[in-house]
């Protein structure tokens, strides 16, 4: 039986940077930081066709790191997101572009298959109590695969034009983009399923002893995760004008990435739409800025593979002086 | 649950096993073959390396998603080095750094900086990934013969690869079974604040495990370029997910604390590579084998949950 | 060598402020078996952590072999001789009786890396002799019953070379067979000039057992002396004891309890739960009681006695294999916690940290946890913030919480006291018709104990049923209007306020009767 002893507190920190430090808004400076210093070196950053893409890439990143965030903050994660995107991609072009459905048709399946899976992942976690990253990552072999072999590993072309607007047409993308982001935030920061669900990553059994559902609240945030998924699969799919059985696979990291820098904690119970935006921000910006600079790929996935490592790095360091400072 | 279903799931990896042998036997008269047997595990040596080391880190409730990774890099660099001309036992040597290397890193992050070990492995994953296309500028990169020779050699008859992969997994059972390192894996693995009251050097051994992993990695990849000569983008991608499969299916718990290399990992890979290399001879459609592997490590993981049931086990 | 092997001189400690040993002076002679008797919360288990490098005193000091004796670790006090046979055994199930033995000092043959099996196993196979357990020692030790566990955990203590043994509560598990093997190894023990410190409910194993007998109350020794200077009657009254008056706050008058002048509409005295024949294999058995209106209703009992598995039975927490549950007449099927707490039914449990709050959401937030759904507008459950607001300032106020504390803060910051009154605010903000309490003001200063007796009045009062589980005597005894006792799962006494008498309740608790007392 150990008691940590804790009969002296670490000095309350009135420096300013440590604040800073600990500020919500500390990724948010360091992207406008970044982006300022980066515009004298970096040929068309700021030029409108930039930006432009710069929004391109961030919208459907951002759209499903809304529901990675909201797994998150239940304590748990999603692995699995990525291949889901892949799957509805392709069923969905099959659906509208080889048998012709209707573009309302095509996304409503894609939409209802991406809960689908997200339900799967949802149930195995909250029923067999299986931990969330074996579960989604078994998931993502086994839809990844699957979406290969469905197409035999080519692409589906002929999309329906009403289909392709949504991802292209930047005012619409922007609308649904905002719309669900809105949404999400309002959920979380003022209806009751938003207290639920972060009472449920802080502490599962004190939840649990105050009525809280907490089984539901999980399944429900995986389910959301998926549609988030196969929402953000209806974007890009349209930008990039086919459904592929490969769609997603590199921006996985950059979701968690994404997340994770922008404050959500790995460990549950901490997290802000917000947050994730500021996350998504900079990581796209860091991204682009690369591409212009003139970086291989690769090294770009290094500095990516480095960031998220810093972020859960203060993730933890962030944890831990909390807890001391108690 | 009772004890007789409790010695069932215990079986379970070896009923499995007999199973596969006997559907895909049925199905094609070549499977049972002792040629082929011998190529199974040929095939699985590789696979076989890296479980093992994975092994060591799921017994201490860890995951190590890096490995496929690591065998990128170490490949890639031996590549660098044998086509500049540098003998082979320095390539080989520079491998075995590579993982060293690679292991301390996620050591480093796990055990004192205290980030979750999937996180940090999956972040070394690309880290390593990105590495390795780095260095082989996302070409193939195609190896002297010496390699070739090498992985094509034979002892007894024997090819190279699979006396590799038996000595590692006779290495490995002897240090978790008959040291006093491995029997403290073990410990760690059932209760770690247990195991530092009882004076154990619970940081070390969480280390050391990862550094074994890491090795494990670069002496796979040795194999493996034995096997193939040449490194391409691909190298080793998706054999994190075989390890983990076949180590879990071997019975080693997500957990912690419980688990074998013989028979556990060895069943386990050769369970997986048995599947394989069945669908190969019955001319099934590619496009399966990932589905399938995920579907058998989800398998693995849901017997794992259910051995957990027991009041034996833990929840 | 000095007579005296282990001396605690003045010893102090405090946990978030409360003082749980208040200068402890004990001394344990060479070759000695002293029993530590005192009622749970006296600080036994607190002074045997000290011993064991577990934690560190604030005053005082500690004298081993005529040394100081300051352990920074469990392995310090392994090194110098002392070891312990815990309640909760320190083995790995996963591994061998062998191998748990010797974790840290496995044999190897002339500094090879390799453990010397043969060596390891002969050396097992000795002290599993030494202790009269017949089982090889390759079995794993999840292969063990709990007794033979236990051996193991001696045994472990022998391959340390212990010369003092510290025994906690050994017996709750045992059958009788194995515990008459535990003593009379005990005695082999004690020939071979081992010093013991044994600690133990059961007053007739200890007078059996021990030659001197240390009584601690409140963190304090209240009397050290040879076994035959104490009779069973007169350790049960020092253990329990009259120590300085605590605070109460003043009963309600009598003449409510007459029905005189009932509140409205409620007719005082009916039975809000009525539990009957309630059971649970291995926890409890055959539980019938009745809860009233207007109720303060004490369990008292040891640790282990069931008190806490009942109430999380009760509330749905845990499997009910047999027995009804009455709300307000009506029969419960098995519910699940929100089912309950939308019956009216609340339940504060003895882990606030792990199982009351959480600790890094803020103060408003863990306030109005157990009650969102009553400040929210259908369709999406839209909060509103003026109504939760309102609630938070409201529910502060009833419970008097620190008003340094603002409602944003993390409840982490918050002092025992405050903590356990923000969850208790969670609960009075439901308006319970059944208030569990397990271990209400555990950790807690006196003034908030004051401020928390007073809530619990107010909320019978108003007419709701209370259910305190605590294991300060005092504290029922001032606070409530029945007290009820547990001991091994089963109810064994009952007594209204008129009866209140605190060795009765002792002695029903321990299973001592006046003569000779009574095993388990």
């Amino acid at each position: 039986m150990s008691t940590s002893d804790l009969t002296h507190h670490a000095p309350r920190s009135t420096n300013k940077l440590r604040s800073l430090f600990l500020s919500e808004y500390l990724v948010l400076a360091l992207t406008v930081l970044l982006f300022v210093a980066l515009v004298p070196f970096t040929p068309g950053l700021a030029s409108s066709a930039n930006l432009l893409n710069i929004f391109g890439y961030l919208l459907p990143l951002f759209i499903v790191a809304i529901g990675m965030t909201l797994v998150m903050i239940t304590g748990g994660i999603d692995l699995s997101v990525t291949s889901i995107i892949a799957l509805t991609s392709v069923v969905g072009a099959k659906l509208m572009g080889e048998q012709g459905s209707a573009t309302v048709l095509g996304v409503g399946a894609m939409l209802v298959l991406g809960a689908g899976l997200g339900a799967v992942n949802g149930a195995v976690v909250t029923l067999l109590r299986l931990p969330a990253f074996i579960v989604t990552l078994a998931s993502m072999m086994f839809l990844s695969g699957f979406a290969v072999w469905f197409t035999q590993s080519k692409n589906i072309y002929g999309l329906p034009a009403s289909f392709l607007a949504l991802g292209q047409r930047l005012p619409i993308a922007l609308a649904v983009t905002g719309a669900l982001a809105v949404t999400a935030h309002l959920l979380l920061r003022r209806t009751v399923y938003g207290r639920w669900l972060y009472a449920t990553g802080q502490n599962a059994t004190a939840a649990h002893i105050s009525g809280v559902p907490v089984r539901s609240m999980t399944f429900a945030a995986y389910v959301a995760s998926g549609l988030c998924a196969a929402l953000a699969a209806v974007m890009l799919t349209g930008r990039l004008e086919t459904g592929s059985p490969v769609l997603g696979r590199e921006i996985l990291l950059d979701i968690i990435g994404a997340t994770v820098v922008g404050g959500t904690s790995l460990f549950g119970g901490k997290g802000k739409i917000a947050w994730t935006f500021f996350g998504v921000l900079f990581l796209t910006v860091l991204d682009n800025a690369l591409n212009l600079l003139n970086l291989s790929q690769f090294s770009i996935t290094i500095a990516k593979g480095a960031v998220i490592l810093f972020a859960a790095v203060l993730d933890a360091t962030r944890q831990r002086f909390n807890r001391l400072n108690a | 649950m009772n004890r007789f279903t409790r010695r069932a799931l215990d079986f379970a990896p070896l009923l499995l096993f007999v199973a596969v042998l006997a559907f895909f036997g049925a199905q094609s008269g070549k499977f049972l073959e002792p040629r082929n047997l011998v190529n199974i595990v040929v095939q699985a040596s590789s696979t076989g390396i890296v479980a093992v080391g994975m092994t060591f880190v799921l017994l201490t409730a860890g995951v190590d998603l890096s490995v496929g990774a690591i065998m990128f890099v170490a490949a890639a660099v031996a590549g660098k080095i044998a086509l500049g001309g540098l003998p082979l036992p320095f390539a080989l040597l520079a491998m075995l750094a590579v993982g060293l290397v690679f292991g301390a890193v996620n050591a480093l992050f796990i055990t004192r900086v205290r980030v979750a070990a999937f996180i940090v492995t999956l972040a070394m994953l690309f880290i390593g990934r990105g590495l390795g296309l780095r260095i082989t500028e996302t070409r193939a990169m195609n190896l002297p013969d010496s390699f070739l020779e090498l992985g094509a050699a034979r002892l007894l008859g024997v090819p190279l690869p699979a006396w590799l992969f038996a000595a590692t997994l006779v290495v490995a059972h002897l240090v978790l079974t008959r040291t006093p390192f491995g029997r403290q894996v073990f410990a760690v693995g059932h209760d770690v604040e247990m195991a530092k009251k009882a004076g154990v050097r619970t940081g070390t051994i969480l280390a050391v495990v990862y550094l074994i992993s890491g090795l494990g990695a670069a002496v796979a990849a040795m194999v493996t370029l034995g096997q193939l000569g040449a490194v391409s983008p691909k190298f080793g991608e998706g054999k994190e997910f075989a390890a983990l499969a076949a180590a879990v299916l071997g019975g080693t718990s997500l957990f912690g604390g419980r688990g074998s290399v013989l028979p556990g990992t060895l069943l386990g890979v050769l369970l997986i590579q048995t599947i394989e290399n069945g669908l190969v001879i019955v001319n099934a459609n590619p496009y399966l084998y990932p589905m399938i592997t995920g579907a058998v490590i989800f398998v693995a993981v849901l017997l794992e949950s259910l051995r957990n049931r027991t009041p034996g086990g833990r929840a | 060598m000095s007579r005296r092997l282990l001396e605690f001189i003045d010893i102090e400690k405090s946990f978030f402020g409360v003082k749980v040993l208040k200068g402890v002076s004990l001394t344990v002679p060479a070759g000695g078996m002293v029993g530590l008797v005192g009622e749970n919360g006296a600080g036994k288990s607190t002074l045997m952590n000290i011993l064991g490098g577990n934690l560190r005193a604030e005053a005082g000091a500690m004298q081993f072999e005529g040394e100081d004796y300051a352990p920074a670790n469990p392995q310090d006090a392994a090194r110098r001789g002392i070891a312990f046979i815990h309640q909760e055994l320190n083995l790995f199930p996963n591994l061998s009786i062998a191998e748990n033995l010797f974790l840290t000092k496995f044999p190897r043959p002339r500094a090879r890396p390799w453990i010397a099996r043969g060596e390891m196993h002969r050396r097992a196979a000795e002290l599993l002799r030494e202790v009269g357990l017949d089982v090889s020692p390759s079995r794993l030790v999840e292969r063990l019953s709990s007794g033979e566990r236990q051996l193991v955990e001696v045994a472990k203590a022998l391959s340390i070379d212990a010369r003092l043994m510290i025994f906690d509560e050994p017996t709750t598990s045992l059958s009788v067979r194995e515990k008459e093997r535990l003593f009379a190894l005990i005695a082999r023990l004690r020939a071979r000039g081992i010093a013991m410190i044994y600690i133990s409910h059961t007053l007739e194993d200890v007078f059996r057992l021990c030659d001197d007998l240390v009584v601690l109350r409140d963190g304090e020794v209240v009397k050290a002396g040879a076994t035959a200077t104490f009779t069973n009657e007169k350790l049960v009254s020092l253990m329990v004891g009259r120590t300085m008056r605590q605070l109460f706050p003043e009963r309600r008058l009598p003449a409510r309890r007459d029905g005189d002048e009932p509140q409205a509409g409620l007719e005082a005295g009916a039975p809000m739960m009525e539990v009957r024949g309630v059971s649970q294999p291995g926890v409890v058995e055959n539980i019938s009681f009745a809860l009233h209106r207007g109720e303060v209703l004490g369990l008292s009992g040891l640790m282990g006695a069931g008190r806490s598995e009942l109430a999380r039975i009760l509330f749905g927490l845990g499997p009910r294999a047999a027995g009804e549950v009455r709300l307000d007449g009506e029969l419960l099927p098995r519910l699940t916690p929100r089912e309950m707490i939308e019956r009216g039914v609340a339940f504060l449990t003895e882990n606030r940290r792990t199982e009351g709050l959480c600790m890094d959401a803020a103060v408003a937030d863990n306030l109005t946890l157990a009650t969102l759904p009553e400040h929210a507008r259908t369709p999406w459950r839209w909060l509103s913030r003026e109504s939760l607001h309102a609630a938070v300032t409201r529910i502060r106020d009833v419970v008097k919480l620190d008003a340094k504390a603002r409602d944003a803060q993390p409840v982490r910051t918050l002092s025992g006291g405050n903590q356990q009154k923000v969850v208790l605010g969670k609960w009075l903000l439901h308006k319970p018709r059944v208030l569990i309490l397990d271990e209400p003001t555990r950790g807690i200063d006196v003034g908030a104990k004051f401020e928390i007796y007073r809530l619990i009045h107010e909320l019978a009062d108003g007419g709701a049923g209370v259910l305190v589980i605590s294991s300060e005597m005092e504290e029922l005894i001032g606070l409530c209007d029945r007290i009820l006792v547990m001991r091994g799962g089963r109810l064994v006494d009952e007594m209204p306020r008129a009866e209140f008498d605190r060795e009765r309740i002792l002695r029903a608790a321990l299973g001592a009767e006046s003569q000779g007392g009574q095993g388990i």
